[in-house]
């Protein structure tokens, strides 16, 4: 073969390869028109818990003992003592000035989440009463959604958003009272979730395509659901992140974990939404959750700054040592209290720089 | 690796589906066993499976296109079964003895701590307990033996046996290993470690440079060296297997390597690595639209350079299958026709590879979760796991149960002496 043929099978091959791939992956649906879905003068999240586990260690340890973050979580043996749980109040100020609430997740722990909704907060007596209108599941990880019986013992009938990319194991926690078990390693069945009030009320499966086909749920004017259909660890898959267009401001997200990467929900924002304004966000920012590094963690600082948010409310997955960094860096990070020191439980890696809001904070956009 | 097609010869394309078939539920089988995140080993976590796979490919590259099988010959009078056995079982000693002796219980514990959990969880600090640390550590080692398969491999097509072609086996052998480990060393020096020091915090910034390439390439994940690589070895591959060693071949001498061989391959097949790498990321562009710093999933820069990687594995996965299970077909026509027409086929096979390993068979095959991008899944495991047992048939077991493939002209055995080096013996 001379150069020249060489050169030109070269050639050939690149454009096959261009035009094949064409025509074999399917391109992401775009929004034909931008999204006008109201506004709210304010919204305030209150967090009610962030501390998904206590000890990073203990969590990690038991991850890698039974086959690290590709491993089912209902096959692993957790400890249940280390568990605590993620939920949020969201109250929304609407332009009428007048307050509507609802939660985000429900923890994992239920014994913690009890303490959280009665001792802690009023969720409990919110949730009898009708003050909270419904909850959002963000995702169906342990910690978001297991201590799901703390939330239906105040509220069977609560209408909950959920993602609907769930798993039997899902929907028989959620709905028909199963004790779930899990084999440690001397193969004893040890005890992992439970639920023993069924949810009556109603399920909305949230997709891709969102209520109207346009990708997001009307949830109240000036807030919206999307969910991005991503794979996540532990073999869970799909999150709904909340989405505020808060009046003079811009768009703030909320959100339990955002695997989807925050800088994402942004350009979704971008790229959908009439008017669109980056403001601020809050939630697990899922970063450095196991308080490790990568150089992609320096990009994420490094992107945050250049989409110029002005409120940064991280906690939970977002690692402490992202939001330090962050902060250091010029993000505008907003602080959180003491006041997680008030409770009967806290994290191990929580420090005096206080770059998280956690249990016990609020943050107003 | 494989050996060319033999033209004129019979071939059972029959027995070779079948054996293609079988060879994909004897992966399916090492999966469920070792990585299946519901099987009984669980070792995809997923840096630490992904470890033992890359260098487990090294040890058998290491075998075979380096030592040419010398300082591990089975008896000469041993059958393919025999023969396949003992190499395998040689291949997977010096695999554990590379990552559990050489790099974690010598390096990684009397130098480089990066290369031992053990040692990162010694030193303390934030971060630093065993899963952390074993996934460092990985991720350290998967860079290393990247950066080695490349040099193997290139070296085997470029330089061969030069400067040592008047020398004995041993010469040839240990001299190339010194080589490529040298090679090796540099490239992992200058691509890779910059983003292993950067793994901790805070950063070991006086033991390696803040990433160089972050400034252009949108991330300071090394992620951006390792596609680049892989789409070069993809050529190399694509060059070796299906274009029966040209253009490269033609500038050799009595079939054997040269100096100049070597370069023009080496810079040849970076080049053509380069234009590949660039038209993979322009395609995911019109896809996915432009990447940005700080993006996640296929907003990410460094997920578009790895999966750059990850498309050249799946088509390098289906050049081989096409050369062991389908003769390389076809052998008809001239080479530049047949090359053409190889490539096309190993492209379209890749895509079609690349439909399978993201639709939902894998959920249930693999254990995968279903979608792209998870930062903690990535195809190449699969498919380099897939490509060792391809080179363990065709190079240790000579393609046993399938009939063994003699050489029927001048041309087509020296290019099986070059490509298959265990037909040596």
């Amino acid at each position: 073969m001379d150069r020249r043929s060489f050169l030109k099978s070269m050639a050939a091959a690149g454009a096959a390869a261009s035009v094949a791939g064409t025509a074999v992956i399917p391109k992401p649906a775009h929004a034909a028109g931008k999204i006008d879905f109201g506004q709210v003068k304010s919204v305030k999240v209150d967090v009610l818990t962030e501390t998904s586990w206590f000890d990073n260690d203990i969590f990690k340890k038991t991850l890698m003992d039974y086959g690290g973050a590709m491993t089912n979580q209902y096959t692993i043996p957790w400890e249940w003592d280390n568990a605590g749980g993620y939920s949020a109040l969201i109250t929304v100020t609407g332009l009428d000035d007048k307050e509507r609430k609802f939660l985000m997740d429900t923890g994992w722990n239920t014994e913690w989440m009890d303490y959280i909704f009665n001792e802690k907060s009023n969720v409990a007596s919110m949730l009898k009463n009708g003050e909270i209108e419904f909850m959002m599941l963000s995702h169906w990880h342990l910690d978001h959604l297991w201590g799901i019986e703390s939330t239906l013992k105040n509220k069977p009938d609560i209408t909950i958003y959920a993602p609907q990319t769930h798993y039997p194991e899902d929907i028989a926690l959620l709905r028909e009272k199963a004790h779930h078990k899990a084999k440690d390693k001397s193969g004893k069945e040890v005890p992992i979730c439970k639920n023993d009030v069924p949810h009556t009320g109603k399920l909305v499966e949230c997709t891709p395509s969102g209520d109207k086909g346009d990708g997001i749920y009307r949830v109240m004017p000036g807030v919206a659901i999307r969910m991005f259909d991503v794979p996540i660890l532990l073999r869970v898959r799909g999150e709904n992140v909340l989405y505020f267009n808060v009046k003079d401001k811009g768009i703030v997200t909320v959100t339990g974990c955002c695997h989807p990467g925050v800088l994402s929900l942004f350009s979704y924002a971008r790229s959908n939404f009439e008017g669109y304004k980056p403001y601020g966000c809050y939630g697990g920012l899922h970063i450095t959750l196991f308080e490790n590094w990568e150089p992609k963690f320096d990009d994420i600082i490094k992107g945050v700054k250049s989409f110029q948010l002005q409120k940064v409310g991280c906690n939970h997955c977002t690692g402490w040592i992202w939001a330090e960094k962050a902060a250091e860096a010029g993000v505008p990070v907003v602080k959180g209290t003491n006041k997680y020191k008030e409770y009967k439980k806290s994290s191990t890696v929580a420090k005096a720089s206080n770059v998280f809001l956690t249990n016990g904070d609020s943050v107003t956009f | 690796m494989a050996e060319p097609s033999r033209p004129g010869e019979h071939f059972s394309y029959i027995l070779g589906i079948i054996n293609f078939i079988a060879i994909f539920f004897v992966v399916w089988l090492l999966w469920y066993v070792f990585m299946h995140p519901d099987g009984v080993m669980k070792l995809y976590t997923p840096m630490y499976g992904f470890s033992l796979v890359v260098a487990f490919l090294s040890s058998v590259v290491m075998l075979t296109k380096v030592w040419e099988i010398y300082p591990a010959p089975p008896p000469e009078d041993s059958s393919r079964l025999t023969r396949g056995i003992i190499l395998t079982v040689v291949a997977v000693i010096l695999m554990l003895i590379t990552v559990f002796a050489i790099f974690r219980g010598f390096l990684g514990t009397f130098g480089i701590a990066y290369f031992s959990p053990d040692s990162i969880v010694a030193s303390g600090g934030t971060g630093a307990e065993p899963f952390n640390a074993r996934e460092n550590a990985s991720t350290a080692l998967i860079y290393f033996f990247t950066a080695f398969l490349w040099w193997a491999l290139a070296w085997n097509i470029g330089f061969g046996r030069w400067p040592w072609t008047r020398d004995t086996a041993a010469v040839v052998s240990w001299s190339r290993m010194l080589a490529v480990m040298v090679l090796t060393i540099v490239t992992y020096a200058v691509l890779f470690h910059p983003h292993v020091c950067y793994l901790f915090y805070p950063p070991q910034n006086k033991a390696g440079v803040e990433p160089w390439w972050s400034s252009f390439a949108g991330t300071g994940s090394a992620y951006f060296s390792l596609g680049l690589i892989l789409c070069t070895v993809a050529w190399i591959i694509i060059s070796d297997l299906l274009w029966e060693g040209y253009p490269w071949k033609s500038l050799g001498r009595d079939g054997e390597g040269s100096l100049w061989k070597g370069l023009i391959t080496v810079f040849g097949t970076l080049i053509l690595g380069g234009i590949t790498f660039v038209i993979l990321l322009k395609v995911m562009n019109v896809y996915w639209m432009e990447p940005f710093e700080g993006g996640q999933y296929t907003d990410a820069p460094y997920f578009r350079y790895l999966h750059t990687g990850e498309i050249g594995g799946f088509v390098v996965l289906a050049a081989f299958i096409l050369a062991v299970y389908f003769n390389n077909f076809p052998n008809l026509g001239s080479l530049f026709v047949r090359a053409f027409l190889r490539t096309l086929i190993a492209i379209a096979g890749g895509l079609c590879i690349y439909l399978f390993y993201y639709s939902s068979a894998t959920t249930f095959l693999l254990g995968k979760v279903p979608g792209i991008a998870q930062p903690d899944d990535t195809p190449l495991v699969w498919t380099l796991l897939y490509l060792t047992v391809i080179m363990i048939q065709a190079d240790f077991f000579q393609y046993w149960p399938l009939p063994r493939r003699t050489a029927q002209t001048n041309e087509v055995w020296e290019a099986k002496v070059r490509v298959a080096g265990a037909s040596r013996l």
